[in-house]
């Protein structure tokens, strides 16, 4: 068992990594379709923005992080209002539309993003004093995802006591649960959309600063980013912070863990997963947010 | 009114989409009738948009760089190039190489980045009759073709330079891993087929990571360190080259166990990627932008001037594709047509190369030098020569 542990140990904390990474980019695509019913293919592209700004920020000192941080939060924001104002007219038709309008938005930004960038996937290295490896039992793991590990159940715990504790987040849970309700308290239901919108988007943005330099900005990331995210809300249960959460540590350590143990089934893991959630809970891990 | 804007709606959309893609390929294309008294027409099928555009815009500046050096001219006639986008699919690159064959009537093609496009067109090169001078795409599956040529190498061929060359130096058990589609396989099982023979040991089990999708390589890198392997054989290009690399440095792999590899690991754009991480790494290509022979003098420092970085193997190739085209419609003489070029680009003999001379085999790929490259500083390096494959 020591042995066993000893082996797996460093997947283990990985899979914690890459599970906090990955409810980080989620959580706003899972509060958006969840909560505001606008399903959001343009989600990974977020991400991917907040990767590139990352690079171009960087400058391997802690003011480059930061700063990198402080725009990838705006442009985030304002890549999430923009996208409320082009799925809005399409509000009432349902999600087949909401998705090919923000699909094609991916296609678009992608290509702007490749004509400035290049066509290559770009260095983006941590800071400088977050480079190198620290020693887990014997094993090098890398410091910077140390550092993503602390900083990302910050961003966690903030999130969950937005949403599930203030009054602002009671407003957000109202409104899904009776609009009309809320409209009569004189409350603009479109303010609460754009907000989550917004909110959800930077976090995909901050999620892309902080991740680059494990997941780099580079064309393709998009989709591979927003392909997981769709996994993690299917299995985690749309609409609510602590299913965004349980469903990106479960893939986390599915990807890491579950491909270190069962390597020949590594291509299958993924969406076996899934599939095997689905069939004993249809709706998730944590069930949806009330609606009627 | 909801319901009936809908279909509108919709078609908006799609035709807004469908411009934003079609204006990027109509520009690139130019129609013309048949003549060929005047100038020749070749045309250039490279990604110029999706994930290979990288490798397309290599081909194309090799390609073009040699047209230019040559006065503009290829076998004493005027050249016009003519690009077509070959994107990321087979279908995409099916559909530029029908347009280029049968609308614009070049005399030759050039280029194709993937193996699964050049699969796609064999069939069309052999009923039209029009060469195809392929620089890159190269899979073990495509023989017995009479019209594909190829300036690059088969896609075992890189494993199977190193494969004697690691079990002599690895001083024990060697791990293999690689992406897990034909290409991967392909390195893999050319690895092999050079390593077992030299008395190679293998570190458990070969993996083939998901393709694509992998972006965490931490569980693998895990199992390497565990195996006790010496030494790792591994296949990765584009996107994958570079996580893969740095995560080894990241999870302390680096320095502790020597990591070899087809060039394409730390070819091209991917080197800038991984930077300094890339620092050590062993590749095996037939190519290296720092050779000391007399055509690479002439075509790497003006390929660097020209493009602001060195040439990669895909540049090389290129290049080379274009002073095969020159050679053969120069013995094409006076009724150069696709057939009378393609005849003569099979008796058009050595080729003195920036990669040193090498010359088609039966196979139309080439029987050619292979070199031991280190990363230093950045930069690949030769460091031995691993002796000659495709005869």
């Amino acid at each position: 068992m020591a042995g066993w542990l000893d082996g797996n140990f460093v997947s283990v904390i990985d899979g914690v990594a890459f599970g906090l990474l990955l409810f980080t980019i989620a959580v706003g695509l899972s509060l958006v379709f969840g909560m505001m019913d606008v399903l959001n293919l343009a989600h990974g592209t977020l991400y991917l923005v907040g990767a590139y700004v990352a690079y171009a920020l960087s400058d391997g000192s802690l003011w480059g992080l930061l700063l990198a941080l402080a725009a990838g939060a705006l442009v985030g924001t304002m890549g999430g209002v923009a996208l409320t104002f082009l799925t809005q007219p399409l509000a009432r038709r349902g999600h087949l539309d909401q998705a090919v309008l923000t699909l094609g938005v991916t296609f678009i930004v992608a290509d702007l993003l490749a004509a400035a960038f290049g066509g290559e996937v770009l260095p983006t290295d941590p800071p400088t004093f977050l480079r190198g490896t620290v020693d887990l039992l014997g094993h090098a793991y890398p410091v910077y995802r140390l550092m993503f590990i602390g900083v990302a159940t910050g961003l966690a715990t903030v999130v969950y006591l937005f949403f599930e504790r203030s009054s602002l987040g009671a407003l957000v849970r109202a409104t899904v649960a009776d609009r009309d309700m809320v409209r009569a308290l004189g409350v603009d239901i479109r303010k609460v959309l754009y907000g989550v919108f917004a909110f959800g988007a930077a976090l995909a943005a901050v999620g892309g600063v902080l991740g680059a330099p494990i997941l780099g900005p580079g064309p393709g990331v998009d989709e591979t980013v927003l392909v997981l995210s769709l996994v993690v809300v299917v299995v985690g249960g749309l609409g609510s912070v602590r299913g965004a959460l349980a469903g990106a540590l479960l893939i986390g350590q599915v990807q890491t863990l579950g491909v270190a143990l069962l390597p020949e089934y590594a291509p299958f893991l993924l969406f076996g997963t899934m599939l095997a959630v689905l069939v004993v809970r249809p709706h998730g891990l944590v069930s949806p947010a009330v609606r009627t | 009114m909801a319901r009936r804007s809908r279909p509108v709606a919709l078609i908006a959309i799609s035709t807004a989409l469908l411009l934003a893609t079609a204006c990027g390929g109509a520009s690139l294309g130019t129609g013309g009738d048949n003549k060929q008294s005047g100038p020749v027409k070749i045309g250039l099928l490279v990604p110029q948009s999706g994930i290979y555009k990288a490798l397309g815009d290599d081909m194309k500046q090799g390609f073009e760089l040699y047209v230019k050096q040559h006065g503009g001219k290829l076998g004493g006639r005027e050249v016009e190039i003519v690009i077509a986008d070959e994107g990321e699919t087979a279908d995409s690159g099916k559909a530029a190489a029908e347009k280029l064959v049968k609308q614009d009537h070049v005399l030759a093609v050039s280029g194709v980045v993937s193996s699964a496009t050049i699969n796609g067109v064999k069939d069309l090169f052999a009923t039209s009759k029009v060469p195809l001078v392929g620089s890159n795409a190269s899979p073990t599956t495509l023989t017995g073709t009479t019209y594909i040529w190829r300036t690059s190498y088969v896609n075992d061929e890189p494993g199977k330079a190193l494969g004697k060359h690691v079990a002599e130096k690895a001083g024990g058990p060697v791990f293999l891993i690689a992406a897990g589609y034909q290409a991967g396989k392909d390195e893999v099982e050319g690895f092999k087929s050079t390593f077992l023979p030299a008395g190679g040991k293998i570190a458990g089990e070969e993996v083939y990571t998901p393709f694509p999708g992998t972006k965490n390589f931490q569980p693998y890198l895990a199992q390497i360190e565990r195996s006790g392997a010496k030494a790792v054989f591994c296949f990765y290009a584009g996107g994958a080259a570079v996580d893969f690399v740095k995560q080894y440095r990241d999870f302390g792999l680096a320095g502790k166990i020597p990591l070899y590899a087809p060039g394409f690991l730390t070819e091209g754009g991917v080197l800038k990627g991984q930077g300094e991480a890339a620092t050590g790494i062993l590749t095996a290509l037939n190519y290296s932008a720092d050779l000391d022979n007399a055509a690479n003098k002439h075509f790497a420092p003006a390929y660097t001037s020209a493009y602001g970085s060195a040439p990669s193997t895909y540049a090389m190739a290129s290049w080379d594709a274009a002073q095969v085209l020159d050679k053969a419609i120069k013995a094409a003489g006076g009724t150069v047509t696709p057939e009378s070029v393609n005849a003569a680009i099979a008796k058009v003999g050595d080729i003195d190369s920036p990669r040193g001379t090498w010359r088609f085999n039966s196979g139309g790929t080439p029987i050619q030098p292979w070199y031991l490259r280190e990363v230093k500083q950045g930069t690949n390096t030769v460091s031995s020569e691993l002796g000659r494959l495709g005869g």
